[in-house]
């Protein structure tokens, strides 16, 4: 129990700690590798909660596609980030108060009241003998399919928006259709002549 | 585990809806030159054949998908609403689209999957689906925003909308997560009766702070201030069909949704949210008033005007009564006729097949183009408020609630910002009618555009003959949201 | 549906014609309007089967639904309205096929044909209403319909002058029948007639207080309505627009200033008799408006020279007759003289417009004279409603007008006796300006310069049909109609109520001998004057004019009403603008009102523009503090 507490710590501290560094980073660069860590140690709470499925999504979707998308993408848009950074000092000030002013507001709804555990349902944990990818798939099919497909139809949506606003016909790019390759005729293209010797085509 | 969890038939419109979508998106991507064409005839099909599905539907309250959608009076009255908005503002786009050279077969398309969107979020019934609908219904319209995407106006546009509604979607799902987490429930009946069941004991702070969050969220889609500064950019520099379309049916939807989470889950708790709604209403008729008077483009006086406007319905839900609720619906199916009207008539201001969008263009229209000019003055005078076009009724019905309400002192903020308002409107209306000509504007390619604005226009001129159809519906789904 | 189809069926001929005429063109938009009305006026002659039966209502849709003040769009179909959808439609009919031979020369006869059409819509809405609302549509419906129909040759500065003139003393009228509406919701909470007519008894001898002094309820009500009768129905004081009307065409002087229109507020009387009859102080007003008018008017027409002036003063006469009916409590008598009065008169009008038709557009009577045989149909039609109007004995206005007469000797209503005598002096008037109208204009020595004799010819058959289906109407009316006078009301089947002390259409039976005789006796002398001095001896006019010299003036100036209006209320008003404009509105309005605050405006509105960056970040920003201030606003505001 100790140990599971102080690993819990652990992550925790890590995450907060790598969520702040992104924002704080002055290196791009960094600010990514840095969300991959913080992704990294959400799935390792994931894990200590015994959510098994969700850790190995969290690695391989988060950290193995989108993190790495990013780091490509900002290492290929040379970005002058000093420039980009040039009004925060301006507006720290402001920022500090309105976010002091957030966070003991918070401080307050959170301090004054605890969160009636009673009346909180905890979450179906997966009954025994279920893994926890079988009991999170017939959850989502059933209890939970309008949501599911909802988010099916949003993931369209944003593949046609993002067909529209970026793809382009150009007409001078070389295509292979292979209907074409499949139906080509030596006639077609070929011509066979008889050609004399010192008289040319 | 397949109960009534999958009965479809509360949810056929949508169901419809999506599949429709997709069917032609499929026949689209195949066939995509002739798609361009047929597409959106077909989508505008689509949508008044959904409204058909939900014209004389059961309005007693059913439950689907384990309680996350709900099919009610309310959600059938406000969905025939959208739907209608939606296919006539649709309807203006086709000239517009094949001038500009983007005729293409995602721009219906992706204004189907919004407007599905927008039906979820009506029928939304948990905090879960309030969201997902939302999603659904934003993410089109940020790529609509952007859909000329080589003029740097439109691309700015879509860009600011999209990174602003992130932000908006991240206040909402906080606030979502902190209700969820003080109550123990994502179902808005479930809440309604837990809340019930406490008697009007204090809320736990955490619950209403989350509502706040949850507010603000959807007041950003409603563009009210202080949550409306993507609402100028936006309006001013997305494509004027893209714009026609944002004012009228999201308005309505996200309406539906904030009347449905304030009156159904924390109906016992009106005096909770009703001076935050008091602060952004004043808020939003204030702005709305003041920051249209000094504009020149008419995009941009229309965006305030919206602001304004969504300020005077906000009036309604702060009075928090039923008649609050029945003001408000009366008001946006008037507001969004006008609304469609006036940009009808914002995209018929073409010169030497450009399009032109400065209010020193409409001078003297009155003699070069008189109908067109006497529709769009109709239009001004309704936004205005006077009597006895339509939009003084929605103002009446707005502001005898409040006062019903003894909001007093709002309704007198109200009556004396539309006041101010109605400079701006009339100083539209003084241009076309009494100033130098300018260069008159090409006549109309297709008939479907002057079709739609004679038609908003008998609708705005002819309300005060025939009120009833509006007027009760309004007042049936009121009572169906407030369950008496 | 019948009714439906006879009411909107002119709407819809005016929308056809309005909208669209320019491009279905002249012919059809004719055809298309006469259509309709005849229609409108077929489903009227077979909605007369409906006489004597059980009131009902066609309900039309609703109207406005504000917090259970409900109104509906209705028609209230009882014998009251029957009688009056009859008369209007019907004439109305005659009168658009007059039009097409009339107006043939205009250049905007669709115009022309969607305005007459839309005033008949109008019209049928105010007879058929079935509450105050309704009706002060079809009531303003019917002024602006007029409005634009007087100033229909709006090139003209006179017609022009007309009506707005028209508008603006209507406007007045109007200004009491809107106080009366509203003073009827206030106290009935309703604005249905049933409703009303329902509670009326429990408000008799009631009494309510405005600005300290009180108010016999039913009185005031009646009062304010009957003032806006006055206005529409151009009595006294407010008569003076109706002779400027006849700037309009002669048709719509026909329609609206002579046979429909006008009679509306006669029409509203009667509707409000159920009221009308608790307030006895509201009749008395009633009587001695209509008497005085009636004998006013008279004596202002003996020397008009307009043959149409003359005409219109004599409408306004006959009004006076219906006015002072009804004030008695003939509410009958005066309804069915409207009837009889829409047949002789839209047939005299129509006459007078054959005529002007004929003398190439000339209108003064002096320049008239030695046509009857050139226009012999004309004649005799004008004979006929002569006749008609005059009351001689087997015309409809005999009927009508004796029936009058008799019902204010036999009532014992305050003001009964005065309007006895002033009504048989305007008989003998009446007879006497309508002999000189037919004398100077047919009669005597052509006095037109000899080209215009030249062109005198009979109008084509689509004026002077109408003419003899007016004048077969003239005639035969009075005798068709005069079950309308039953003592027992049986007639009216509960559309008119009377309280059952109100005898006076049974003792209007029982007068003297001599009474029934008078209005022969007024005829006789009256023809006979004017044939003396038309006819036999042609100088004696001018002699009494000069020996009369002042009051000859006086009469020709109409009493000079006009001028003491422009000094009582059209000066000191202009008078008091310049002051109120130059002195309070530039100098104290302006300076702190519209141009103080329209400076604050625009400098709030270029602060409010400033806010507007366009940094997306500062967007973000705002919608950051603008989450915490809402918080702050909830937490320490309303959670305090």
């Amino acid at each position: 129990m100790t140990i599971a507490l102080f690993v819990f710590y652990v992550f925790a501290l890590v995450t907060t700690a790598s969520a702040v560094m992104v924002i704080a980073a002055r290196n791009p660069v960094h600010s990514v590798l840095f969300l991959i860590l913080a992704f990294v140690s959400s799935a390792g709470l994931f894990v200590l909660l015994g959510a098994e499925f969700l850790a190995m999504v969290l690695v391989v979707v988060y950290v193995g596609a989108v993190a790495v998308l990013f780091l490509f993408v900002v290492m290929m848009l040379d970005i002058d980030f000093v420039q980009l950074r040039e009004g925060f000092l301006q507006y720290l000030p402001v920022g500090a108060l309105v976010g002091l002013v957030l966070l003991v507001e918070l401080a307050l709804v959170f301090g004054t009241q605890a969160v009636e555990t009673a009346a909180v349902d905890m979450p179906p944990t997966a009954p025994p003998g279920v893994t926890n990818t079988e009991a999170l798939g017939s959850l989502l099919y059933t209890r939970y399919f309008y949501l599911f497909q909802t988010a099916g139809a949003i993931l369209l949506v944003a593949i046609v928006g993002a067909i529209t606003l970026t793809l382009r016909h150009r007409p001078d790019a070389k295509r292979q259709d292979i209907s074409r390759q499949v139906h080509r005729r030596p006639s077609d293209t070929l011509e066979v002549r008889k050609v004399r010797p010192r008289s040319g085509i | 585990m397949l109960g009534s969890g999958f009965d479809l038939s509360p949810a056929l419109p949508e169901a419809f809806l999506f599949v429709a979508g997709l069917a032609l998106l499929a026949v689209a991507a195949w066939r995509e030159r002739q798609a361009n064409g047929f597409t959106l005839p077909l989508v505008a099909l689509s949508f008044l054949v959904a409204a058909l599905l939900l014209l004389g539907r059961d309005p007693t309250p059913t439950l689907a998908f384990d309680g996350h959608f709900v099919a009610d009076g309310f959600a059938n009255f406000v969905k025939v609403l959208i739907l209608l908005a939606a296919a006539g503002s649709l309807l203006l786009a086709p000239a517009w689209l094949s001038d500009e050279g983007v005729e293409r077969f995602e721009f219906p398309l992706l204004a189907l999957f919004s407007t599905l969107g927008m039906a979820m979020m009506v029928s939304a019934n948990s905090l879960l689906a309030l969201y997902m609908a939302l999603e659904l219904h934003s993410l089109p319209l940020y790529v609509l925003a952007a859909f000329k995407r080589d003029e740097i106006r439109a691309t700015e546009a879509g860009l600011k909308y999209f990174v602003l509604g992130a932000l908006a979607s991240g206040l909402l799902l906080y606030g979502c997560s902190l209700v969820y987490g003080f109550t123990g429930t994502l179902r808005f009946d479930v809440l309604a009766s837990t809340f019930a069941g406490k008697g009007g004991a204090v809320l736990p702070l955490g619950a209403i702070v989350g509502l706040v969050f949850v507010v603000a969220g959807l007041a950003f889609k409603l563009a009210a201030v202080p949550f409306h500064m993507w609402t100028p950019d936006v309006y001013e520099g997305a494509p004027t069909p893209v714009t026609a379309f944002l004012t009228a049916a999201p308005k309505l939807a996200a309406f539906a949704l904030l009347l449905r989470l304030l009156f159904q889950p924390f109906a016992t708790y009106v005096d909770e949210w009703q001076q935050v709604v008091i602060l952004v209403a004043v808020a939003s008729m204030l702005l709305g008033a003041f920051a249209a008077i000094g504009q020149s483009n008419i995009k941009r006086l229309m965006a305030y005007s919206s602001i304004g406007h969504v300020g005077y319905a906000l009036v309604g839900v702060a009075a928090g009564t039923g008649e609050g609720v029945h003001a408000v619906l009366v008001y946006l199916g008037i507001y969004l006729v006008m609304s469609i009207g006036t940009f009808g008539c914002i995209l018929m201001m073409r010169r030497q097949g450009r399009y032109v969008e400065a209010i020193q263009d409409l001078a003297g229209l009155s003699r070069s183009r008189p109908l067109m000019a006497l529709a769009l003055a109709l239009f001004m005078f309704s936004l205005a408020g006077i009597p006895p076009l339509a939009g003084f009724f929605g103002k009446l019905y707005v502001f005898l609630a409040a006062i019903r309400a003894d909001l007093v002192w709002l309704a007198v903020v109200g009556v004396l910002t539309s006041v101010i308002g109605a400079f701006y409107y009339l100083r539209i209306v003084k241009i076309m009618y009494f100033d130098e000509p300018a260069e008159s504007f090409d006549p109309l390619p297709r008939p479907g555009l002057g079709l739609v604005v004679a038609a908003t226009a008998v609708l705005v001129a002819g309300f005060p003959l025939l009120p009833g159809p509006l007027v009760e519906s309004a007042q049936a789904a009121a009572r169906s949201l407030l369950g008496s | 549906m019948l009714h439906v189809l006879l009411v909107f069926s002119p709407l819809a001929g005016a929308a056809i014609a309005g909208l669209f005429g320019r491009l279905i063109g002249d012919r059809a938009s004719q055809l298309v309007t006469c259509g309709l009305m005849a229609l409108s006026a077929l489903c009227a002659i077979i909605g007369l089967r409906q006489l004597g039966e059980e009131p009902y209502t066609v309900p039309l849709f609703t109207w406005m639904l504000v917090d259970g003040f409900a109104v509906d769009w209705a028609l209230r179909v009882d014998t009251l309205s029957t009688v009056m959808m009859f008369v209007v439609s019907c004439i109305s009919f005659l009168i658009h096929v007059y039009s097409i031979g009339y107006m043939a020369h205009d250049d905007s006869i669709p115009r022309f044909f969607a305005y007459l059409s839309f005033f008949t819509f109008a019209m049928l809405m105010l007879v058929t209403s079935d509450n105050l609302l309704q009706l002060y549509f079809g009531w303003e419906g019917v002024g602006v319909a007029s409005y634009l129909l007087i100033g229909f040759w709006y090139t003209r500065p006179s017609a022009c002058a007309a009506a707005i003139k028209a508008f603006i003393v209507n406007r007045v009228g109007d200004f009491g029948l809107a106080l009366g509406v509203a003073a009827t919701f206030f106290i009935f909470d309703s604005i249905s007639y049933d409703e009303i007519f329902r509670a009326a008894p429990r408000f008799a001898d009631t009494q309510l207080a405005i600005f300290g002094a009180s108010f016999d309820t039913l009185t005031l009500i009646c009062v304010l309505l009957f003032v806006g009768a006055i206005g529409k129905s151009a009595q006294l004081p407010l008569h003076t627009w109706l002779p400027d009307a006849m700037e309009g065409p002669t048709p719509v002087s026909a329609l609206i200033h002579a046979a429909t229109m006008v009679t509306a507020g006669v029409f509203l009387v009667a509707r409000f008799s159920p009221l009308f009859e608790y307030a006895p102080e509201a009749q008395a007003l009633v009587t001695a408006i209509g008497a005085s008018t009636a004998f006013f008017a008279a004596t202002v027409g003996l020397v008009q020279n307009d043959i149409k002036r003359v005409i219109a003063y004599s409408t306004c006469s006959q009004l006076g007759y219906m006015f002072a009916a009804a004030g008695v409590g003939a509410y009958a008598a005066g309804i069915f003289h409207l009837y009889t009065h829409a047949f002789f008169k839209a047939l005299l009008f129509l006459g007078a417009g054959s005529v002007i038709h004929a003398m190439s557009d000339e209108q003064d009577m002096r320049r008239m004279g030695g046509i009857w045989r050139k226009l012999p149909l004309t004649y005799a039609a004008m004979w006929i409603g002569t006749l008609a109007l005059v009351g001689f004995p087997g015309t409809s206005g005999f009927f009508s007008k004796d029936a009058i007469i008799e019902a204010t000797f036999a009532a014992h209503a305050p003001f009964a006796g005065y309007a006895f005598g002033l009504l048989v002096l305007a008989a003998v008037l009446t007879a006497f300006y309508s002999g000189r109208l037919m004398f100077l204009t047919f009669h005597g020595d052509p006095r037109a310069d000899a080209h215009t004799m030249e062109h005198v010819h009979e109008s084509p058959p689509v004026m002077i049909v109408p003419l003899v289906l007016l004048a077969l109407g003239a005639l035969l009316a009075g005798w068709v109609g005069r079950d309308m006078l039953d003592p027992e009301g049986r007639f009216w089947a509960g559309a008119i109520v009377t309280l059952p002390d109100n005898r006076v259409l049974e003792e209007m039976h029982h007068v003297p001998t001599v009474v029934k005789l008078a209005p022969l006796f007024a005829l006789v002398l009256g023809l006979g004057l004017s044939w003396l001095f038309y006819v036999r001896s042609p100088q004696l006019p001018n002699q009494l004019a000069g020996r009369l010299r002042p009051l000859y003036r006086f009469l020709l100036e109409k009493w000079y009403f006009d001028e003491l209006y422009d000094a009582l209320f059209v000066r000191p008003a202009l008078a008091l603008g310049r002051i109120l404009w130059r002195g309070f509105d530039l100098g104290v309005i302006d300076r702190f009102g519209p141009d103080g605050v329209a400076v604050a405006t625009l400098a709030a509105a270029r602060r409010a523009v400033r806010l507007q960056t366009g940094y997306v970040y500062h967007y973000a920003f705002a919608m950051l503090i603008g989450i915490v201030a809402l918080l702050s606003w909830y937490l320490f505001v309303v959670r305090g």
